[in-house]
């Protein structure tokens, strides 16, 4: 029993906005936020620089919202822009954290220079995700994370499925050999 | 036996309809351009639309047709280049970029280097002097970074070219610049960092 | 072991797909930067003539294919023009035979825009003002080949063409 809100479907906010509507942009904004900020959380591994793709790519999406093929997918074609996305910011931090990639200490004190030095699980699961090689890790979290089917990461990154579920193995390789190490610390 | 051969060879012309905006005789100039052309495998579609900007632009008809035959000989040049199985997009982006000034070794090497289609980068390089890069210097670019750049990526970068010629540097400069900065950082100059409604100033180790 | 160690993976998976709370003033961050720059990221206009050649686009605006890796599929592409003492401007180029009549343009407030579909490839193109006046695109490459006389630019679709 209750009154259910209908709510605006993908594909009729999209139609809304190509027919002028900007705030039915915002709808689609409100829905996709925290799911795609997860993504983007996890993958660059800083809040901020997560924060920045975020919504860089809510408004190339905005931008480039004629050529989204199927509006009844545009979560999807938003996730494509997004993975995009997080490769750039990734490529940069990766330069900033180079030094520190062999370091487990070092690294835990570059990214939580005013923690206390209690070694937390999920600390260990962040340095962990943090040190996949960053396709590993994309395809890790596209696919166990986000749900997502390989035909659908294979779309949004270019990469075969085979490829794919390579990486998602690796990846879980080393996210158990990385947790081991963390705890004999 | 002549004449058939002859009218055999207008055909394609002849059945192409957009060319009767052309006076009489330039009209059978470019259709004997267009035919020689399509005997020798070349794209004739941009052969036409070049006979048909003349046209609109009120060209005479001596200049048109002296555009549609520098232009076949370039398509020609530009198939040595890249080899026969070059596609027509491509072939024409590579007559930009021939006639903006890169050797035709460039573009062999650029075939070797990067998958097709080939035709965004030889576009860029051409838009790149375009805007005053040096034909070297922009060649020298796009090879650099065609084997790994996305098409998206090498329109960033001349993007960013171009804002840096804008905003004062010297093309030369502009490219080895944005090259060694690591040009495909694609987001780096449209991010919220340069953008003044971006959130609070971020502060970096 | 084997089975701890994937007990281990599947502990890291569950603790990932907790919901992470994205601070709620992106959304006002990201409708301001949209409603403050315009769609194909040129020199930003104030807001009502951008609004009324929404509008305006609403006509002719239209979903077309768009393909990641693009393959053999076609771009939808807008071009736009500021003149606002004209009165007619058309789009011509090498994807319309440089017909002045197959495209002209719709405007709102000086600004003119249409829509175009492009198979991948190079074209020429310029603006015609008042028909008789040719403008190159100023957001656009020039057309360094100009045999004619006349300014053009230039817009490419990358992606496999036939």
């Amino acid at each position: 029993m209750g009154i259910h809100k209908v709510e605006a479907s993908d594909a009729e906010l999209v139609r809304r906005v190509r027919a002028g509507d900007t705030g039915a942009y915002g709808a689609l904004v409100s829905r996709y936020r925290d799911r795609l900020g997860r993504y983007a959380v996890h993958m660059i591994g800083d809040r901020e620089d997560a924060e920045e793709a975020l919504q860089d790519s809510f408004v190339r999406a905005y931008r480039s919202l004629a050529r989204c093929d199927d509006p009844a997918r545009f979560g999807a074609w938003l996730y494509g822009i997004l993975v995009n996305r997080c490769r750039t910011t990734g490529a940069r931090a990766a330069r900033r954290r180079r030094m520190f990639v062999h370091d487990a200490q070092a690294l835990d004190g570059a990214a939580h220079a005013d923690r206390a030095d209690r070694l937390d699980w999920t600390d260990a699961v962040d340095r962990a995700l943090t040190r996949l090689a960053p396709d590993y890790r994309e395809a890790f979290l596209l696919k166990h994370v986000e749900d997502l089917e390989y035909e659908e990461i294979a779309e949004l990154t270019g990469a075969g499925v085979s490829a794919l579920k390579m990486r998602v193995k690796r990846a879980r390789e080393q996210l158990q050999k990385y947790l081991r190490e963390a705890e004999h610390v | 036996m002549i004449l058939a051969a002859l009218l055999l060879m207008t055909q394609v012309a002849a059945q192409d309809p957009r060319l009767e905006r052309l006076d009489p005789d330039t009209r059978t100039a470019v259709a004997a351009v267009v035919d020689s052309a399509h005997g020798a495998g070349l794209p004739v579609e941009p052969i036409i639309q070049r006979a048909l900007e003349g046209a609109t632009k009120g060209a005479p008809g001596a200049r048109i047709v002296a555009a549609v035959r520098r232009l076949a000989v370039d398509l020609g040049t530009a198939r040595v280049a890249l080899g026969t199985s070059a596609s027509a997009p491509e072939l024409e982006a590579a007559v930009a970029a021939l006639r903006a000034g890169a050797a035709p070794e460039v573009l062999a090497h650029l075939r070797d280097v990067r998958r097709p289609p080939l035709t965004m980068a030889l576009s860029v390089l051409a838009d790149l002097v375009a805007s005053g890069v040096p034909a070297d210097s922009a060649a020298a670019a796009v090879l650099a970074l065609a084997p790994k750049a996305r098409d998206a990526d090498l329109v960033e970068f001349r993007r960013a070219v171009e804002r840096d010629i804008a905003l004062g540097a010297p093309p030369g400069a502009a490219t080895s610049v944005r090259l060694n900065a690591g040009a495909l950082d694609v987001y780096g100059a449209n991010s919220a960092a340069n953008n003044p409604n971006s959130p609070r100033p971020r502060s970096r180790p | 072991m084997f089975e701890r160690e994937e007990e281990t993976v599947e502990r890291v998976i569950q603790h990932l797909r907790r919901p992470v709370a994205i601070d709620a003033g992106l959304d006002a961050r990201v409708m301001r930067e949209i409603a403050q720059t315009p769609s194909q990221g040129r020199r930003a206009w104030p807001l009502w003539p951008l609004v009324a050649a929404a509008a305006v686009l609403a006509a002719v605006l239209f979903a077309r294919p768009w393909n990641r890796n693009a393959t053999s599929k076609a771009d939808t592409l807008q071009f736009v023009l500021v003149a606002p003492q004209a009165a007619s401007v058309a789009l011509v180029g090498d994807f319309n035979d440089w017909d002045p009549a197959r495209a002209p343009m719709q405007t709102a407030h000086g600004v003119w825009a249409t829509v175009v579909r492009l198979a991948p490839g190079r074209y020429r193109y310029a603006f015609l003002v008042n028909g008789v006046e040719w403008r190159a695109d100023p957001g656009a490459p020039a057309a360094k080949d100009d045999e004619f006389g006349t300014p053009s630019s230039v817009v490419t679709v990358g992606g496999r063409g036939s």
